[in-house]
């Protein structure tokens, strides 16, 4: 019995206070359960894209002091909507000289390898498609897939900017991965598995049983892992393949309507991959503070499906956080040129993360957990963590006052809007 | 459930092997070679042998095969020209191939020796990432680590054959 059936009858045990086992049409029920979570996996994919397309477009308006979509229904809510069907009615073009085959097969390979990764995040204390034991490796393993994809695109569309931009994209994963799989290591190493749900049943529901508070090695290792897989999901500042004033639009230049949004659900995916992979290995996935893996697993009936919901909620709180974090970072900070790019990661992040892998190891080899030394790092790294976030939340306080204090110089009047009250 | 994975991960092996070695473009090839990887990946797979699949695909697919269609795409891949018949050779690997296969399939069917059995139970952690290390990192270490001057020879090989216009070090 696999793990999907194995959830199917603790929800359908704890739910209808029934055995699936003994039901006639165990089977039926088991498919069809199944079903609508694998469906509910892939409409989140194709769901979360939207929304997060249009956030993304009204935080990049406000950065940019600029108004964003607000046409499509209430502040433009249903643009992506709007654009989805833009998209689905437009001509799918493929040039007459390119190479065909591969030019139709990368957008879905490409969405493939990142849809792949769904099926091992830990979304909640059950929630998981499949715990294998390879959980993290299958993750590197099936998003270093999509690489294939755009260089399929990039050298089928038979076009020398999408050429340029297929091999750029290849050159900075390739590169990146290195550091990104070096930090991830790190984690590995505390958690002595590689199962995904493993490395969050390491961790604890406290900011001080997170894995980015356990010492100073694994707080520069969240920034690492973070940087790296940002730059591996080709996002401002690290969005050379895609770099407008450069190559126009990179390996997806030659694609329209469909096939060209498949592309786009692929790197909105991606954002959620890094910020769902940087929560469960970082920042202690779905933990609840103070409840032990072992009592949810314990409890029936609706409180199941009750602690369930929260550890879900909590996980994807977390994930979403860093989702917007990333997006802030995009609209934020210049990009980096070429070279630049492969000074960063070959100069200084490979490097780092060799030395971080290090200094785990020999921590792990010097302190023992739960000891003296061990009680004082973690607290000495949950308020750095503390002192970080305060020091942003200062810094955001001072610049709304200022900007506010800014229009009210130059217009005379209040007209300026808070982050939450958009025109 | 394991034989349906078997024909399924044989099949694209084979369809991705042939096409490979019959397309002109290097690009295509590199591609159908990356399939036939994932092939061999879901073999891997069917024989309990998670972290084998996993390597398989991040290794050979995700970063082997990019490298290559990187270089190819860098050096300006050739596209073979449509040729009136197939070079000569063709012919006697092409009959040779088969007969190796039926060589082998009637080789382990010899008579009174019967078929190689399945072993029913797999040892405790077979396949698992553990007993993996403990076998590569441990028994087989220099075999391992002899390996890898195979791969220096190839990217030496790869160097030789791709800039035959340019000036090597060694020319």
């Amino acid at each position: 019995m696999n793990i999907i059936q194995h959830v199917a009858n603790l929800l359908i045990r704890s739910v209808f206070h029934a055995d699936p086992a003994s039901w006639p049409w165990t089977w039926l029920v088991q498919a069809v359960v199944i079903g609508i979570a694998a469906f509910l996996a892939f409409a989140f994919v194709a769901i979360f894209a939207g929304p997060v397309s249009w956030i993304e477009r009204r935080i990049a308006g406000r950065i940019q002091s600029r108004i964003g979509p607000n046409r499509v229904g209430p502040q433009g809510v249903l643009q992506w909507l709007a654009d989805g069907v833009k998209c689905w009615l437009k001509e799918d073009l493929v040039p007459a000289a390119a190479d065909r085959p591969l030019f139709l097969a990368a957008p879905y390979l490409v969405f493939t390898g990142m849809f792949g990764a769904f099926v091992v995040l830990p979304f909640g204390a059950q929630v998981v498609a499949a715990d294998l034991n390879v959980g993290i490796l299958y993750l590197l393993a099936i998003t270093s897939l999509v690489v294939v994809g755009l260089l399929m695109a990039g050298w089928g569309s038979n076009s020398k900017w999408a050429l340029f931009g297929g091999v750029r994209s290849a050159a900075q994963l390739v590169s990146y991965e290195v550091p990104s799989a070096f930090s991830l290591l790190c984690v590995v190493l505390l958690a002595g598995t590689l199962s995904t749900q493993g490395i969050v049943a390491a961790q604890g529901g406290w900011p001080w049983d997170w894995f980015i508070f356990r010492n100073p090695f694994m707080f520069a290792a969240f920034f690492l892992y973070f940087t790296a897989a940002i730059a591996e999901g080709n996002r401002t500042p690290f969005d050379l393949p895609e770099a407008e004033s450069e190559i126009v639009a990179g390996y997806n230049i030659e694609y329209s309507g469909m096939r060209f949004l498949f592309f786009l659900f692929a790197e909105w995916a991606n954002i959620w991959i890094m910020a769902a992979i940087s929560a469960f290995a970082f920042l202690g996935g779905w933990q609840i503070p103070g409840i032990a893996p072992e009592q949810i697993a314990a409890t029936k009936g609706w409180e199941f499906v009750g602690w369930q919901a929260l550890s879900w909620t909590i996980f994807l709180v977390k994930a979403t956080f860093l989702v917007f974090v990333v997006i802030q970072i995009r609209w934020t900070l210049p990009r980096l040129r070429v070279d630049q790019l492969m000074i960063t990661c070959w100069k200084y992040l490979v490097p780092l993360s060799m030395l971080m892998v290090l200094g785990v190891l020999v921590l792990l080899a010097l302190v023992p957990e739960g000891g003296g030394a061990d009680t004082i790092l973690r607290g000495a790294m949950v308020g750095l963590g503390l002192a970080v976030v305060l020091v942003s939340a200062l810094r955001v306080r001072r610049t709304f006052r200022v900007d506010r204090e800014h229009y009210r110089e130059m217009e005379g009047r209040d007209l300026w809007y808070p982050p939450y009250r958009l025109p | 459930m394991e034989g349906f994975l078997f024909y399924l991960g044989g099949a694209m092996m084979l369809l991705g092997g042939v096409a490979m070695v019959a397309s002109r473009s290097a690009v295509s090839a590199a591609c159908w070679l990356v399939l036939s990887f994932l092939g061999s990946a879901a073999l891997f797979a069917a024989l309990q042998a998670p972290f084998l699949a996993v390597l398989q695909i991040l290794v050979y697919a995700g970063a082997i095969m990019v490298l290559f269609l990187f270089v190819i795409m860098m050096l300006e891949g050739p596209v073979m020209p449509a040729e009136a018949g197939r070079p000569k050779f063709w012919i006697p690997a092409g009959a040779l191939v088969p007969a190796a296969i039926i060589l082998v399939a009637t080789a382990r069917w010899v008579p009174g020796a019967g078929l190689p059995g399945f072993p029913g139970d797999l040892p405790p952690g077979f396949g698992q990432p553990v007993r993996v290390a403990q076998l590569l990192l441990g028994e087989y270490l220099l075999a391992f680590e002899l390996i890898s001057i195979v791969l220096v020879v190839a990217i030496i090989g790869a160097l030789a054959l791709g800039s035959n216009e340019r000036t090597l070090p060694w020319k």
